[in-house]
């Protein structure tokens, strides 16, 4: 991916930089919002990642609403040192994809990144995920793994279906209690390592080939390959 | 105070001007007729044709203006002999 | 830097050797800014802008009052005086028709006589201008043949007087003018201005006074506020308004600055408390990592031990992180924040939500999750917090309840309000650390050994206040007396 960063603490650019690049996407470091919107305004890029508070008169938010004023939906993830929850919500309404509050784990950062660089298309919903023999029925709400049934609770479909859709990426467990329980706090214990076996156990039992992967100090993955 | 002595006049100038209305046309000097002896006995004879001039009280008044007259108070003779010629018609 | 040799005269004199340069400037804007003098305060006053507007209506309806008994005196007595002298004028034009000159002169002559009080003036000139009868000595100057009515100047055996005149042609060229004497109305008028002048005098000085005792009971009434308000100002927060028990805009607005500054008192203290807890709890966890890294260093030679103690200290940090969002959450909760944010909400699926996402562990600890609540519990709040209160208050239970044991989540709508109560069979809490609990970083000497931050409790607490109710703990259902369990209840009022 080609990912525009802009962000005007130097440490952390060079950090987020570094990261970014070790994990094979090119990135571009504008260090404040004047030289970021001139950048993305007239390059293209497969994502965005703004620090919410810029020098130079253009903030993060003023980036965004003036990229999609001129029609550019270029996905945008907001790094920010503001963590209110009317702060995150100011953010998105401006136009940012996702948000995430300083500090922040890397690992967390790249999942965030790789999630929105590729988002599936909206506008042509799969009816069925596969991976290996591992099927998800969207209309059916049914999970069948080697053409035998799997019964699972609605959240665990809901789970299944969110690290499917993200197959072969890292999903944190911050994000998953976003996307899956839509809700935006910090549970402090494993929570979400609990409902992430279940599952496992669930798909895996009577296979020798687990599917749901545990990356550590970053989160779970789903894919084929051991 | 400084106030005080800068409003009144104003003020007062203000209620003149109220009050100017009552002036229809352009002013005009007017004069009347100077009040004389002559007038006096005009009034005097006047009151001699009434029948009840020659009695009381209209006589008293009369005779009291015309002394008046005489003496050289002839405005306040002539307004005695007024009254006495009203008197005695009965007004 | 050296004075110019020639200074221009609009420039500020220069200051006297021995004073710092910036203190004649301030004092030369002061003095721009302040009032010259008593009179000039009492002008800038809002009490005399307040008396003087009064003024102004008190002469305005004065001004009604003497138009209206000015038309009501003098104007009638003019129009009386039109009147009479009309209805005179044409009964001798009438006499004048019927019988000719020598009548109308006998006529005049006998309505001289009469008039004891010396105020009516008549003359009958012939076409060519020749005094025929009256007493006038002839046509008023500039007399205008299509003039009728006349208000002028009169002399009066030598007085000056002023006299209202009518004057109407008669057929044959002749005119007859009759008129009044009118000096008794110039009288009433210049009685009636008079009158009115001093009245004015009057009201002006009472306005005077008025606004300088107005705006020495303003003075008076918000001396306590601009007293309060000084201190505050000077640092000290604890001054409040005193309220004087009388209910007006006074004691109104001392009211409302009491509450501001309560609101403020109170911010302050969450600023303060906030800063202590950060102080507090902290230390602890950075100077744990800053020793591991400094131990990792020392260490450097093991490429194992490095790695481990390098996530240590991570963890540590992100540890750091947790207590210090924890904080600013608690203090933005605390802070009212958040009430813009609330909307219509039903209870029952975040119970759900919560129980559902703690259900999984308390049955991986072989613990048994009990739920219990009606079909739906509607309040207005913030679902975000309240799911965190839910999911803290589980999350205790969970941690402290023995595997095996059992957990109650339970809510019910009552009345006015909603009451939820989520009890465990852990160790439960002596009566004095009831008290304590829910203070910042407050840990029961018996949980010392379980993960958390202590601020869960406290985040709990806050998120009720917010929603207006309170916070109360119970005996839990546990089954053994070293472990009678807690039981942690609030009570979200619906309105």
């Amino acid at each position: 991916m080609r990912i525009l960063l802009v962000e005007d603490d130097a440490e952390v650019g060079r950090f987020v930089k570094k990261g970014l690049q070790e994990a094979g996407h090119t990135v571009e470091h504008v260090p404040n919002g004047r030289e970021g919107l001139f950048m993305a305004a007239s390059e293209n890029f497969d994502l965005l990642v703004l620090d919410r508070m810029l020098p130079g008169g253009i903030d993060g938010v003023r980036l965004v609403e003036t990229l999609r004023g001129q029609g550019n939906h270029t996905p945008v993830l907001f790094l920010s040192a503001l963590a209110g929850v009317d702060e995150r919500v100011k953010g998105l309404k401006a136009g940012g994809d996702d948000y995430l509050v300083k500090p922040f784990a890397f690992a967390e950062l790249l999942a965030r990144c790789e999630a929105l660089g590729r988002r599936p298309a909206v506008d042509a919903p799969a009816t069925r995920l596969k991976i290996a023999d591992l099927e998800l029925d969207l209309l059916s709400r049914t999970v069948t793994r080697g053409g035998k049934r799997i019964d699972v609770q609605p959240r665990e479909f809901r789970l299944l279906e969110h690290l499917m859709r993200h197959a072969g990426q890292v999903v944190t467990r911050t994000m998953l209690l976003e996307k899956v329980w839509d809700y935006h706090f910090d549970p402090q214990t494993n929570v979400i390592d609990v409902h992430v076996s279940r599952l496992r156990q669930k798909l895996d039992k009577g296979f020798d080939k687990p599917l749901i992967h545990t990356v550590r100090n970053a989160g779970y993955m789903i894919r084929a390959e051991p | 105070m400084l106030h005080d002595a800068g409003m009144l006049p104003r003020l007062l100038l203000a209620l003149s001007v109220m009050s100017a209305p009552s002036r229809v046309a352009f002013p005009a000097e007017l004069r009347t007729l100077p009040q004389d002896l002559h007038y006096c006995q005009e009034l005097v004879a006047r009151l001699a044709t009434l029948p009840a001039g020659v009695q009381q009280p209209a006589r008293g008044l009369g005779e009291e203006g015309e002394l008046l007259c005489r003496t050289g108070h002839i405005r306040t003779g002539i307004a005695r002999l007024r009254r006495a010629l009203r008197v005695a018609q009965g007004r | 830097m050296s004075p110019p040799p020639h200074p221009r005269p609009d420039l500020a004199p220069h200051p006297r050797p021995d004073m710092p340069h910036a203190v004649p400037l301030a004092a030369a804007t002061r003095r721009r800014g302040q009032h010259p003098g008593p009179l000039w305060q009492l002008l800038s006053s809002a009490g005399f802008r307040f008396a003087l507007l009064f003024a102004a209506l008190f002469l305005l309806a004065g001004l009604a009052f003497t138009g209206v008994l000015w038309w009501g005196t003098a104007g009638a007595l003019d129009r009386q005086i039109d009147a009479a002298i009309r209805a005179d004028a044409m009964a001798l034009a009438e006499r004048w028709r019927d019988a000719g000159d020598q009548a109308v002169a006998d006529a005049i002559g006998e309505r001289l006589a009469l008039d004891a009080e010396n105020q009516t003036l008549y003359l009958l000139s012939a076409p060519s201008g020749q005094r025929l009868a009256g007493n006038l000595e002839a046509l008023p100057q500039g007399f205008a043949p299509d003039v009728q009515w006349y208000g002028m100047s009169l002399e009066r055996d030598g007085i000056p007087g002023e006299a209202r005149l009518f004057v109407l042609p008669l057929p044959d060229g002749s005119r007859l003018a009759v008129g009044r004497d009118v000096e008794e109305k110039l009288r009433l008028r210049a009685l009636l201005t008079e009158g009115l002048a001093w009245s004015a005098g009057v009201a002006l000085l009472f306005a005077f006074a008025g606004a300088a005792l107005l705006r020495r009971a303003l003075e008076r009434r918000l001396a306590p506020v601009t007293a309060t308000a000084a201190l505050i100002a000077g640092g000290d927060l604890s001054p409040r308004v005193p309220l004087s028990g009388r209910e007006d805009e006074f004691e109104a607005l001392g009211h409302s600055m009491n509450t501001m500054l309560d609101r403020i008192a109170h911010l302050m203290e969450g600023v303060r408390g906030v800063s202590d807890a950060i102080a507090h709890d902290l230390r602890t966890p950075i100077a744990r990592a800053r020793n591991r890294l400094e131990e990792a260093l020392a260490n450097a030679d093991d490429p194992a031990a490095l790695h481990s103690a390098l996530e240590r200290g991570i963890a540590d940090l992100d540890n750091v992180t947790r207590v210090f969002q924890a904080v600013l959450r608690i203090a933005e909760v605390e802070a009212g924040a958040r009430r813009a944010a609330f909307a219509p909400v039903d209870l029952v699926p975040l119970l759900e939500d919560a129980a559902e996402l703690y259900g999984a562990t308390a049955e991986e600890n072989g613990q048994t999750l009990r739920t219990e609540w009606p079909a739906a519990l509607p309040l207005t709040g913030d679902r975000d917090l309240l799911l965190q209160a839910l999911a803290n208050l589980l999350d205790n239970a969970v941690k402290f309840t023995p595997d095996g044991g059992s957990i109650l989540l339970k809510a019910e709508l009552l009345e006015d309000a909603i009451v939820v109560r989520v009890s465990d069979q852990g160790p439960g809490l002596s009566l004095e650390d009831r008290e304590r609990v829910g203070e910042r970083f407050f840990r029961a000497d018996s949980s010392r050994n379980t993960p958390g931050s202590g601020l869960g409790l406290s985040l709990v607490r806050a998120v009720v206040q917010l929603h207006g109710g309170t916070l109360w703990f119970d005996e839990g259902h546990g089954e053994s007396l070293d472990k009678p369990g807690l039981a942690v209840c609030f009570r979200l009022p619906l309105a």
